[in-house]
């Protein structure tokens, strides 16, 4: 599903370049459940914004689905990303003036789905989630916990083939923690790939694979079980 | 302590240089023209204020039953009112332009002619009782033949001021008159309403044989109502026992002017009127004036609600700073004190880049309002203190707001929440918003409408025509040629090849009139049909032919009928409006029909209504009298290669009326005039509704700037699940325009009753429709929009993963 070669990424400000990929090569396969680890600025999130075509790499060929995606552009990046990938947040953003409701439902105003349509999609997302009796609440007024089930709620209501969660557990106690890999552990088993950037080896282990980063690199992969 | 405050002030100011750039931008736009307005308002407001008898002198006027007042009065009343009347201390009677004409001074070898326009017969003790500063001689004028210059005539007679003594030759409908110069006056300030270039003592006229005939101007003479009069009254006088005890000796003089009443209009409310019912006429425009006040209250307003909704909209950025300084120990008062300096000094960096602007647009705005304004007019009265009281206490006030919101953060929250901050009163500054384009709509509606009338004004048609004629004004120096001169003029002007029509008529479409009266009535006339007035114009048999004028029943006059002047001929011409009021039926059978004005006028034509004088009025009932006139030449003819045309018609003027000065102007021209207040409305409007929109706008810009950075994690998020920039774009900007919308329909109604009473000004008029408002919605949704998506696009198309890593 996903093929990256040689991916490379710079961040260059007044004084100093950063190398926040360094021709990292990965290769994901369709229905996979990946966590990647590392040390704080070794390039997870960059890795992970530009596997979620949030950013482009300044170098490298990235395939999604086959198709070559590293020079796209943005309208064509937003396009493929609207329909096909999920963002799970450590610190959630969630939209503090719309509902749990209304949060859930943008991707589907996004991508054009009716209003009945949506509505039916978003109630039956919320019922799995277990937060259906939150709807009509503002994000301030859930838990830590429960925001992050709205997120995921909110990453999936669009039935994407990938999702992105960038240190899902970051924010939140452990049971509360516990919760939410159990739900992605859920959906990987119901055929969605996760690629997950966590500092947890408890979390990890909810994964089939790990893949450690340093400086932009990888050094190892381990393969569970 | 203050110093330390004043460099914190500078280096904030200049870190959110941006921010302070449009804040300053409106305050500097707001000061400026507030400070233009007042030197307008000080200048209207001192006008005539230099007298030293300002609050005991007063002008007499009629008051008639029907509302309308009359201030010529007849000259003879003067001196009968001092003697009889007490408090009266002075009369002065003013006979304005009356002696206009051309002067010539001999000086040995050649003659000097000049043409003088505002020559006036005033009393005595005219330099005595107003003060125009006499700079040479007695300043008297109670012999006759005597005379007294202003500083600027007497120099370019002269060459210099020392003139007393000097004899000059006045030719004017009196005759040719020598007159002794007995004072040369300071000139006079232009904000006085009394002008004149030259005085001549009333008491010339005094002598039949100094009047040539013209003994209607006999200053003893109760019969025609020509002169000015103004009374100096005592101290304390009693001005409504005055008026009352003044109106009683005219019954006395007059008996059958019972109905009228003799009123009293104080000096102070000769020039703008104390309300808009005022029955005496004034010499400024109150509407004007208050116009002029409100789009200056309004503007200031405007200026610093932006100062207040850009700098708390700031303030979000300076939260965290404001919890650094208030975790050190610094106290709310201490904070207000930092915050108020940085008011101080960008509004006296504001301010003093008003003034430069000023200065620099003076001679630009003189000439707009030609009037001769400087800063140096508001140093009079209170304006000085007035003005700086209000910019002080309103800055003070802005300013104070924006330190208390500021200094109320609580530190806690701002420093360690990385959650959204909630500042204070994003609904007042919404409603500051609206409250800006209330304003500016408003302008804007009162720009459109005032223009709709000025454009339905001009393309009325007026019932005649003036586009291609040509007025040129008839000789002033009365003679036993003159009439034969005349007719050869008109003569010699008709072979003119270019000259397709001429007429001579003593007055002119949107001059005047010759003089109205009442007194006139068909045969079987109802009561009271003898109160009505008729206005009364002299032409000649080509009259209504060269103005396009149309004939309805009977014919115009004919050649003969000029011949012995109206006097004898006894024919007149009627307009519709004359016709009804005489109470004739609309009917061919009018004509030959004879109506009574002590002689019987048999009526040989009638015209239909045209708009002799502006739109403001209805038609008057008007009376047209035959004779060979010679108070203005209307000439119909192609306006191109004007120059040349000018010329020959020239050289023929002055061939036929040698020494008289040539003057001409087109009657478009004059017509157009009438307007000027509209116009000068118009040009305030245009500029207060520019001036308005654009504050708005820089408030919305910050606004605009403000909201895209506190929802600027919301773009992300919301970019990151799948919007577009344009519906990103909306998102930002529906809100703002949804408060110009609320504007629209706050400002309509307002809108529509100002200028629904100011179109009651006029007897022709248009209604208001339902464009006017929307294009004016549609202009402020346009400019709003365009102000407001700049800075949404810039937050729509921002890379979503950095605004969220930055939060
Ligand atoms: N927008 C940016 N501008 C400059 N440097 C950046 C930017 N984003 C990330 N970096 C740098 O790139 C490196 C990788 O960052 P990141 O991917 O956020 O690390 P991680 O998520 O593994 O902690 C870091 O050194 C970080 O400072
Ligand atoms: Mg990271």
């Amino acid at each position: 599903m996903i093929k990256i070669t040689n991916l490379e990424k710079f961040y260059r400000t007044e004084e100093v370049e950063t190398v926040a990929l360094n021709k990292l090569n990965i290769e994901i396969n369709r229905g996979e459940f990946v966590a990647i680890m590392g040390p704080s600025g070794c390039g997870k999130s960059t890795l992970l914004n530009i596997l979620g075509l949030l950013d482009d790499p300044d170098g490298g060929s990235y395939l999604f689905n086959d198709i070559e995606v590293a020079q796209f552009n943005e309208r064509k990046r937003a396009d493929l990303r609207k329909h096909n990938i999920g963002f799970v947040f450590q610190s959630f953003n969630l939209i503090d003036e719309l509902t749990v409701f209304e949060n859930v439902e943008l991707p589907l105003i996004y991508t054009g789905v009716s209003a009945t349509e949506r509505k039916e999609r978003v109630e039956e997302v919320l019922s799995k989630m277990q937060i259906m009796h939150r709807r009509n609440h503002y994000p301030q007024q859930l838990s830590g916990g429960q925001q992050q089930r709205v997120a995921i709620a909110r990453a999936v209501v669009n039935k994407p083939k990938l999702i992105l969660a960038d240190e899902p557990t970051g924010n939140l106690d452990s049971s509360n923690g516990n919760e939410v890999m159990e739900l992605l552990t859920d959906l990987n088993e119901q055929g969605t790939t996760i690629i997950m950037v966590t500092h947890s080896e408890h979390d990890a282990r909810y994964s089939h694979r790990i893949i450690r980063l340093l400086d932009g690199h990888t050094v190892v992969e381990n393969i569970m079980m | 302590m203050f110093k330390n405050h004043l460099k914190i002030a500078f280096r904030s100011l200049w870190r959110n240089r941006a921010f302070s750039a449009i804040n300053m931008f409106g305050l500097i736009l707001g000061f400026t023209v507030f400070i233009f307005i007042a030197e307008y308002v000080a200048y209207e407001w001192n006008a005539n204020r230099f007298h030293q008898n300002f609050n005991q002198l007063s002008r007499l006027s009629f008051l008639y039953k029907t509302g309308e007042s009359n201030y010529y009065l007849p000259p003879g009343l003067g001196p009968t009112l001092k003697s009889n009347v007490p408090g009266i201390k002075q009369v002065v009677r003013i006979g304005e332009n009356v002696g206009s004409g051309v002067l010539s001074i001999n000086t040995g070898a050649s003659k000097n002619v000049f043409r003088e326009e505002r020559v006036s017969f005033v009393d005595g003790q005219f330099l005595k009782v107003f003060t125009f500063p006499v700079l040479q001689g007695n300043g008297l004028l109670n012999e006759p033949q005597t005379m007294a210059l202003s500083k600027t005539t007497a120099i370019k007679y002269f060459g210099n001021v020392n003139a007393v003594g000097k004899v000059i030759q006045v030719n004017n409908q009196f005759g040719n008159t020598d007159y002794t110069v007995t004072s040369v006056y300071q000139d006079m300030p232009q904000n006085s309403d009394i002008q004149a270039d030259v005085l001549l003592s009333y008491k010339t006229l005094e002598s039949a044989a100094l009047r040539n005939g013209n003994d209607w101007a006999d200053p003893t003479g109760l019969g025609s109502e020509y002169s000015y009069l103004y009374i100096l009254t005592n101290e304390n006088a009693n001005l409504s026992q005055i008026s009352a005890q003044a109106t009683n000796l005219w019954h006395k003089l007059k008996p059958d002017s019972k109905n009228d009443h003799v009123g009293l209009q104080p000096f102070q409310n000769l020039h703008i009127a104390p309300g808009f019912s005022y029955q005496f006429q004034t010499y400024g425009s109150l509407l004007l004036l208050i116009a002029f006040l409100s789009v200056a209250m309004l503007i200031i307003v405007i200026a610093w609600v932006n100062y207040i909704n850009l700098s708390t909209a700031q303030a979000l950025n300076r939260a965290r700073e404001v919890g650094v300084r208030k975790v050190l120990g610094a106290s709310r008062g201490q904070l207000t004190l930092q915050y108020l300096t940085e008011t101080f000094v960008l509004t006296t960096i504001s301010l003093g880049v008003a003034m430069l602007m000023v200065l620099m647009l003076q001679a630009a705005y003189n000439s707009f309002l030609e009037k001769q304004l400087s800063l140096a007019v508001l140093n009079a009265g209170w304006f000085w203190l007035g003005g700086a009281t209000l910019i002080i206490s309103g800055t003070l006030l802005a300013g104070g707001y924006v330190s208390w919101v500021l200094s109320s953060f609580n530190p806690l929250k701002t420093i360690r929440s990385k959650a959204f901050l909630k500042v204070g009163g994003l609904s007042l500054r919404r409603g500051l918003v609206v409250f800006q384009f209330v304003t500016s709509i408003i302008f804007i509606i009162a720009t459109i409408v005032l223009y709709e009338q000025l454009q339905y004004m001009q393309n009325q048609d007026l019932g005649m025509k003036v586009e291609q004629r040509l007025a040129v004004t008839g000789p002033s120096i009365i003679n036993s040629s003159q009439r034969d001169n005349s007719i050869a003029f008109e003569n010699e002007v008709r072979q003119l090849p270019f000259v397709k029509q001429l007429s001579a008529s003593n007055n002119i479409p949107g001059q005047g009139y010759n003089f109205s009266t009442a007194g006139i009535t068909k045969s079987n006339a109802n009561p009271g049909d003898d109160k009505k007035s008729y206005a009364m114009l002299i032409v000649d048999d080509q009259f209504f032919k060269t103005y396009d004028i149309n004939i309805k029943y009977g014919t115009g006059f004919t050649l003969p009928m000029l011949a012995h002047g109206w006097t004898k001929t006894k024919k007149v011409v009627l307009n519709e409006a004359a016709v009804r009021q005489l109470g004739y039926n609309d009917n061919n059978a009018i004509i030959g029909q004879k109506i009574k004005w002590n002689n019987d006028f048999e009526i040989v034509g009638v015209v239909k209504d045209y708009h002799h004088l502006g739109l403001h009025e209805q038609i008057k009932p008007m009376i047209f009298l035959p004779a060979v006139a010679d108070g203005f030449f209307t000439l119909k003819m192609e306006t191109a290669n004007m120059s040349t045309k000018m010329e020959q018609i020239r050289s023929l003027y002055q061939k036929n009326f040698p020494g008289e000065p040539f003057s001409y102007s087109f009657l478009d021209e004059v017509y157009d005039k009438q307007y000027k207040t509209e116009y000068q409305l118009g040009k305030i409007f245009i500029a207060a509704a520019f001036t308005a929109v654009l504050i708005a706008c820089m408030g919305l810009l910050g606004l605009a700037m403000f909201a895209a950075r506190r929802r600027i994690k919301e773009i992300g998020i919301r970019k990151i699940l799948g919007a577009n920039v344009f519906s990103l774009v909306n998102l930002i900007s529906a809100d703002f325009l949804k408060l110009v919308v609320v504007a629209l329909v706050v400002a309509s109604p307002i809108a529509w009753y100002i200028m629904h009473r100011w179109l009651e000004g006029f007897a022709y008029r248009i209604t208001m429709q339902w464009w006017m408002f929307a294009s004016a919605g549609l202009m402020a949704l346009f400019i709003a929009f365009a102000t407001v998506s700049i800075q949404a696009i810039k937050a729509a198309v921002s890379n979503p993963v950095k605004s969220l890593r930055s939060e």
